[in-house]
Parts: structure tokens; sequence; C-alpha cells
């Protein structure tokens, strides 16, 4: 990033911390907000005990391997319901009755099923993710430029080969961006599975602390999610500057 | 003389049941000649191409390759899209050796022969030194010329050309006009060279490039006549200034001209 950008970002983030800090001393209670200062210091705190990390591990790496399994399974799932009409016939209904329902709303059920542990948050996430990336995919498969896919007929490529050759790169701007909006919903329910059905992790955390009436430690975590949002975030996107430099805004066509 | 390398035998082509394009078209197409297809908007020039290239099917009649009915798509005949379709998320490198890499066109060479022949392309349509780019990287000009490389690559027997030229300014499309037919041969014997079916509105384009000239009517698209073109090759600038040239052009113009005034109209 360039120093610049930095720049700016310091900038809005000296501004949010300012008005936080007003705030909490308006406010009189500090269970109900904690200033900046008090949650910097928790921040510390965790950071050194190595609480914050390994939390903010064990939900990274939940996350990413919810993401990467509803990835194996939407992608493939969404190229074919994106160029089949029998794929897309067979499974709108069935997505489209599901896709309403949030993650979180299975976790009563997920209980009975995974119990506490790594398999709740995991299939929650995993829920999630699944369908943007479903959705996104199918629509990136059914929007490729007709003449491509002509063309390569016309070179003698065979079905399966202009899936693999036209239809997938031409798709993946598509599902590139259907992976962000998937992380970002992911992220908003790590929180809730954590806080219900796992031991350990990021919403557990929060869970714990909040039980404990340590508002600036919850404040931590949650400031930690947000961070972990953002970053990977930048991360899918430099992922797709460097997977689709063709199809970067601005130069595309 | 002999058989034809294409036949069009009674082609009808019509979309949705009501709309005819294409009209009882009959024509034969010899082996290595430059063919183009001229007609007013709306003459089923590209739908002549299409079906050609096996992309769309005939609603009536038959079309024969060789002697053998067209049926699909096929590697032995190459086409270059109006608007080029690269694919924009290869190279010009990684577009001009698609076919070679992934369609039949490559089977039997080495990856050796392989590079040879796709750098031998690139340097032909003058894109050396823009390997690594881009599509998007491109000018229209140099955009056409990957195509013509991609094409050219596969060396397919017959050359099939929708309008390649259609989207370039004046003086970039008088220049690939002369490398279009210097990449096709005409300084070689015409036994040697590919059969090219080359569709186009521009009247003095298919003059200038084309052994005959196709002249279809609009709506439906039907052949109106098929004018020989003897101008000597090798062409180039002094065929443009010559008087035939000029002749010619006339007399296809005035084929199409109140057709063309009542496309404008519309």
């Amino acid at each position: 990033m360039r120093l610049g950008g930095v720049l700016v970002y310091l900038r809005t983030m000296a501004l949010f911390v300012l008005a936080w800090y007003v705030g909490s001393l308006l406010v009189p209670s500090k269970l109900l907000l904690p200033s900046p200062l008090a949650v910097a210091a928790a921040l510390r705190d965790t950071g050194l005990n190595g609480e914050l990390f390994g939390n903010a591990l064990i939900s990274l790496v939940r996350l990413l391997a919810s993401l990467l399994a509803a990835a194996a399974i939407a992608v493939p799932l969404g190229l074919l319901m994106g160029r089949s009409r029998l794929w897309n016939d067979l499974l709108e209904l069935p997505v489209e009755m599901l896709r309403p329902i949030a993650g979180i709303a299975w976790i009563p059920l997920a209980l009975y099923l995974f119990g506490i542990g790594h398999r709740l948050p995991l299939f929650i996430m995993f829920y999630t993710a699944f369908f943007p990336l479903l959705v996104g995919t199918a629509a990136g498969a059914a929007a490729v430029d007709k003449r491509l896919i002509a063309a390569a007929r016309t070179m003698g490529l065979s079905g399966p080969s202009i899936m693999r050759r036209v239809i997938v790169p031409a798709a993946l701007p598509a599902i590139l961006v259907s992976a962000r909006l998937a992380v970002a919903a992911s992220w908003t329910a790590v929180v809730a599975a954590e806080l219900v059905g796992a031991p350990n992790g990021l919403g557990y955390a929060i869970e714990y602390y909040r039980s404990m009436l340590s508002t600036p430690t919850v404040m931590a975590f949650i400031v930690t999610i947000g961070v972990l949002g953002f970053l990977t975030d930048k991360g899918l996107r430099q992922l797709s500057k460097v997977l689709t430099p063709w199809a970067q805004t601005g130069a595309a066509r | 003389m002999s058989a034809p390398k294409i036949r069009l035998d009674c082609v009808s082509k019509s979309f949705g049941g009501s709309v005819v394009a294409v009209e009882k078209l009959s024509l034969d197409i010899r082996d290595g000649e430059f063919l183009a297809i001229v007609g007013p908007s709306g003459c089923g020039k590209t739908t002549v191409l299409n079906m050609l290239a096996g992309l769309e099917p005939l609603t009536s009649g038959t079309m024969t390759l060789n002697g053998k009915p067209i049926e699909g798509p096929g590697a032995e005949r190459g086409v270059m899209f109006q608007d080029y379709a690269l694919f924009p998320w290869r190279t010009v490198r990684g577009n001009v050796e698609f076919g070679l890499v992934y369609g039949p066109a490559g089977q039997g060479l080495s990856p050796a022969e392989r590079t040879e022949r796709v750098e031998r392309t690139i340097e032909m349509v003058g894109l050396k030194g823009s390997h690594e780019k881009y599509p998007h990287q491109l000018s229209g000009g140099m955009r056409q010329r990957v195509a013509l490389a991609r094409l050219m690559a596969s060396e397919p027997e017959i050359l099939l050309m929708d309008e390649p030229l259609a989207a370039l300014d004046a003086q970039t499309r008088v220049i690939l006009q002369d490398e279009l037919l210097r990449i096709w041969g005409q300084d070689r014997p015409a036994t040697e060279r590919r059969t090219v079916v080359f569709i186009t509105h521009a009247i003095d384009e298919a003059v200038f490039l084309a052994d005959r000239v196709a002249v279809l009517s609009s709506h439906p698209g039907r052949l109106k006549q098929i004018i020989d073109i003897d101008l000597p090759r090798p062409r180039g600038d002094a065929t443009r200034r010559s008087g035939d040239f000029a002749r010619l052009c006339q007399s296809i113009w005035e084929l199409i001209r109140e057709e063309a005034y009542r496309a404008t109209m519309n």
C-alpha cells in the first residue's frame, strides 16, 4: 500500500477514535461504553498473554476452511447452473428457498447435530459462504460472452475443454467478487456461531468477557473482528489483482 | 474446373419461424479463392458466415465442404469475428496459441514446433515485442492483428472473416488490407493459397481484396449477382488508383444502391 493511502486510513481512524473518546466521557457508565484507552489496554493485555492471537487464529482458520469447502462445492455447481438449463431447473428452487435463511437460524438444529466444538461454527460459516459463491458463480458463468465460446468452438474445442479454458477464466472475476461477499458474510456469522457453539474463537471470547462484565475486553475482540474482516477483504482484492489483472476496473474491456 | 471447395445449395435460414434472414442461397466457393460477400445491412451476410462456421444450423438446403455436409464447427474452418472475440484473460501469445494448445490444430506438433509457429505468426502480423500484452492494452488495429494471428496460427484450410476491418479507422484499414493480402499469399501461385470467405459492407474493400464478389440483396438475403474481379495480383496502391478498380466499385454500387438507400430510411 502507498504511504498516502496509509495516511488517509490513519486520519479516518483518528477522527473515529476521537469521537469515540468524547462519547465515552459523556456516557456515565464504563460498562456501557468503555473509553478507547481502556480498550487499547485490553488489546495490549490479551495480546501479550496470547489470548487475542490464539482466538483470532482459530476463528480465521475456521473461516478459511469453511470458505474453501464451500467454494469446492459451490463453484462447480454454480458453473453447471450457469451453463446448463437442466442443472439450473433442478437446483434453482431449493437454492432460492435456502438462500434467504440466515446461517445462524440453523444454530439450534446444528447444536443437536454437532454439539459444541469445531463442527458447529464450521457448518454455519460453510452455509453462510455457500450461497453467495453459488449464485455469484452461476451468474458469472451465465454471463460469459457468447462470442468467446463461439471462437473456442470454431477452434475445435470440446465441451469440457470450453468449460475449463473459456467459461472458468471468463467467470473468474465474478467468482472472486462473490468470494469477497462470502467472506464478509462469514465474519458476521462467525461470532454468532462461536457465541453459542464453540469452546474458543473470537465469538466465544466476546461471550466469555461479557459474562465477566469486562466490556473493554469485549470491545477489544470486536475491534479485532473488524480488523480481520478488513484484512481478509484486502487479501482477496489483492488476489483478484494477481489472478485477473485483465479485469481490473478502468482498464477492463 | 475442379469440384467446389464449399457448395451452398438452396440454403435458407429463418429465425423464430417468421424472420427470413437468408433465402434460397446457392453458391460455389472454389478452392484457394478469395470470395467477398457484400450487401446492405440486413442481407444476412453474418448469418451466412455463421452457417459456414457451423455455429448456426440451416433451416433448409444443404451446405457441403469437400462434398461432406457441414454439421458443426471444425478446426479446418477458422473464423475471425467482427469484434475479434479475443480472450481478455490471455496475452497476445496466449490468444495466438490457443487453438494450437487446446484444439486439434496443434496435434502432431512438438512443443518446440508449436512455439516456433506462434512466434512466426506473431511476427508475421507485426506484433513482435507485444507477446505479453493483454488485449485491453492494445489499440483496435493491434487487436485486429492478434485476431488475424490467432486465425492463421491454426493454419485452417478455410478462413471465414466477418467484417474484420469494420471497426478500424480509414488509414489502419488500408494498411491491414495490404497486409491481409500478403499474409493470405497473393504473391504465391493460386494453388498454394487458402480459401477465404470475407464478409464486408465496404464495396471498395471487397473489390480490392477478392477474386469474386458475391452481392446479396436484403430482406430476405438473396444472391443478386456474382462479379469476377479480374484485377491483376499482387494488388496495392496502384490497384486502388486504377480506372478498372473504380469501374468495378461503381458497378457493384449500382447493384445495391437502391436497397442501401432504403436501409438508411429505416
